[in-house]
Order: C-alpha cells, then structure tokens, then sequence
C-alpha cells in the first residue's frame, strides 16, 4: 500500500479553489463604495414625486410667489405661511419670500405686466411685518403706488382678529442695547403650532435652539416663553430678547449628549420629536448641529 | 490569477448592485435640484390652484398661462383641463380650489362638461 505524500496532501489542501473569499469580500465592499457614489451623482432614481423643499432655488422662487399670487386671493396667512415653510427656507420665511421676490426681480421677471403684477402681491404680502427687500425699488414706481392692500388690512377687513403683544417690550435702561425686559403675555390667550423643526449646521452658532415664534399673519410677537426640559431639568426662555435678532426670536444653548424636549407651556404642545445635538461639518469645518424650530399662532 | 479576476469581478458586480439597490431604492437620496415638473403630483396641483388663486384676482390669462409652463406640460391649456378634471372626479382639492380651476380653464378655452356644474354654481359665464 502506498501511503500518500504528507506534503503533497498538505500542498493539496491550500492549493487556490474556484474562488478567492478575501478578494470577493474586498471588491464587494469597493462595489457597494462604488454604486453608492453613483446613486449620490446621479441624483434619485424617481424625479417626479419631489416635495417643495427639493426645488431647486430659480424654481423655488417661482413657487414662492405663487404661494403670494394664492394669498392675494385668499388672505389667508396661516396657510400661506405653512406653504413658505414647506419650502424649508434658511430664514424667517417672510423674507425668504423678499429674497424670491428680489432675485426674480433682478432677473427679467419684471419684463411682463403679469410679472410686476405679480411681484408686488410678494411686495404687499412680505411687507405686512414691516419687512423690506430689493423688489420693492425694482418695481416700477406707478406699480409700487397702486400695489394692492396688504393682507393685513384685508384680514382685518374680513372681521379676524388680529392679536398685538399685550404689553409692548420695554427698554432696559440699566442694559445695553442688545437686550430688552419683556413682560410674557399670558399663555392662555394664545395658541400656536410648532410648524418647522429643522437642524442646521453653522459654526459660529454651535449646537443652539433657535425658536421663531410667528402671530397667524406672520409677525414676530415678543414676549412669548417657551420651555425646554430634558432629564428632571426645564428653563423657560422668551422670545424677543435679542433685540438685534428680531422680535421673534428666541434661543437655548444645548449641551451634548442631553435629548431636549420644547414647547410653549399652556399654549403649544410639545414638539413630537426631541432634539439633540451632534457633530456636523461645514465648510470643512467640525462643529454642532443646531436646530430652528417656527411656532405660529393657530 | 483567473481565481482572482473571476472573484474580483463578482465581487465588484454584486457589490455595485447592491449599492444601487442601497442608494436609489432603499435609502434615495434627498435631492434638492427639482424642477417645479418634477414635484409630486399633489404638489403639482397645490401650485396649478395657486395659479388659478392668482388668476382670480388679475385676471392676467397670459401670466397663469406662463407661470402653468413651469409645469412642463407639452399643451399646458391640455394640462390644466386634464388636472381638472381629474381633481374633480376625485375630489382632491375642496370645492373653493375646484371652483378657481374651472374659472381659469373656462377662461382659457378648455371648458368641459364636468366642469360645467362649477362654474353655473360660480356665477355662470361672465
């Protein structure tokens, strides 16, 4: 009996089968790398079911003044607003609507009658909260002169009632100029709807609850508390504090690592999700994502 | 080396098939550079009724028709008698949206007979 070569069966069991598992694994995961980058170049897949917020910014102007052409007819500024927010504007949505207006005035729009007319619905809608933009120069004078009523006026004329800031903020005199003492409005005259949560990364701003709080024709009302909590902790902060940021705003510095809960105590429910903070990168640069969240007066 | 090459390139194959499926159906991107034709149909008829809004209060016909171009219809009077009509049947809008569609497509030439009970109910033909 011939008994087999001891090294000849070793050769013969590392001897390369029909497929090398570590290659296979390797080019695997440079394939998943590769498909992945095309799908992100590429774009997606299905173009036609975009949401507003996916515009692209020449279309989103667009869209945007057809949200003001919509609300010379309705007068309604609730719904109106809802639809800028949808548009997920980076500011106050108002003057995302001034900036829609301007850039689109600066382009040709105002070539066309329909185009002036249609501007200065934007011009009378923005305007409303005292908010100026460029279209407002752009705009032939003859047309400025006659622009429609501002929603205000026609809101107040279809019988709404239009809420002002019980008590007007005071002027510090101890302080600089930078903040103000504000007397909170009683809570339960008021209700509102927390309409946009959106995180942002921004590194001069770093991990910060910004809050806008908005009356239903989009003014900024100071004033207004509004509480964070997380863990057993809560803080209420005001809005209209930092004189320089508008009478809407509000801010809250977040720690990391801390899930925060926010609402309006007695006049918004709690915003369905928590927020919290984490890196983020912009322009190459490692900070903390913040969050701006808009409640308006329902 | 053919151990190699046939275990590379099935490897790339199906490693690249499964980051297509990954990236454009499981996990699409968020893409922010859509035209005002590529929004989800009931965006596309939220901005067709915010243009008949428009037209309802300057009567501007030629502007509503352009500002309805940004839709990319081929036949953009055809569009809007179609989305209409659609809007109708069923009942996707409420019946103040209803009504400026039918006023903007009567306007514009495309009245059928659908559309005819919305604008008797609107004031009839001016």
């Amino acid at each position: 009996m011939i008994r087999p070569d001891p090294q000849r069966e070793e050769t013969r069991k590392l001897a390369p089968g029909y497929f090398s598992y570590p290659v296979f694994a390797w080019s695997l995961v440079i394939g998943l790398a590769l498909g992945l980058a095309f799908t992100r170049m590429q774009g997606p897949l299905q173009r036609s079911n975009a949401e507003p917020w996916q515009l692209r910014a020449d279309e989103r102007h667009h869209f945007a003044i057809a949200i003001a052409l919509e609300h010379q007819h309705s007068g309604n500024m609730g719904r109106t607003l809802n639809k800028l927010i949808a548009l997920r504007p980076a500011q106050h949505p108002l003057d995302a609507l001034a900036d829609a207006a301007c850039a689109l005035g600066s382009s040709g729009y105002l070539g066309s009658e329909s185009g002036i007319k249609a501007l200065r619905g934007a011009v009378a809608l923005y305007s409303v909260d005292g908010r100026t933009g460029c279209a407002e120069q752009l705009l032939p004078l003859s047309a400025t002169d006659s622009a429609p009523e501002p929603a205000v006026e026609r809101a107040a004329d279809a019988g709404f009632a239009t809420p002002l800031p019980t008590k007007p903020p005071l002027r510090d005199s101890q302080g600089g100029a930078s903040s103000r003492r504000l007397v909170p409005t009683p809570a339960a005259q008021r209700s509102f709807e927390a309409r946009a949560a959106r995180s942002f990364c921004d590194a001069a701003n770093p991990a910060l609850i910004e809050v806008h709080v908005l009356d239903y024709l989009g003014r900024g009302i100071p004033g207004q508390r509004i509480r964070v909590r997380w863990s057993d902790q809560e803080d209420i902060f005001l809005s209209g504090l930092k004189v320089d940021r508008g009478p809407s705003y509000a801010d809250f510095q977040m720690e990391e690592g801390i899930d925060y809960a926010i609402d309006m105590p007695g006049a918004a429910d709690p915003l369905d999700a928590s927020l919290s903070t984490g890196a983020c990168y912009t322009a190459n640069r490692s900070t903390l994502k913040s969050w701006r969240i808009t409640f308006v007066e329902t | 080396m053919r151990r190699f090459l046939r275990s590379l390139i099935l490897g790339l194959l199906l490693g690249t098939l499964a980051g297509l499926y990954f990236g454009w159906i499981q996990f699409p991107p968020a893409n922010r550079n859509s035209a005002i034709s590529e929004l989800a149909q009931r965006h596309r008829d939220d901005y067709t009724v915010m243009i008949a809004a428009g037209y309802a209060v300057d009567r501007d016909a030629a502007g509503a028709l352009e500002r309805l171009g940004k839709l990319e219809a081929d036949d953009v009077s055809a569009y809007l008698r179609g989305a209409t009509e659609r809007i109708i049947r069923s009942s996707a809008r409420d019946f103040d949206d209803i009504r400026l569609l039918v006023r903007l497509a009567h306007d514009l030439g495309q009245l059928t007979p659908a559309m005819q009970p919305f604008l008797e109910l609107d004031g009839g033909d001016p």
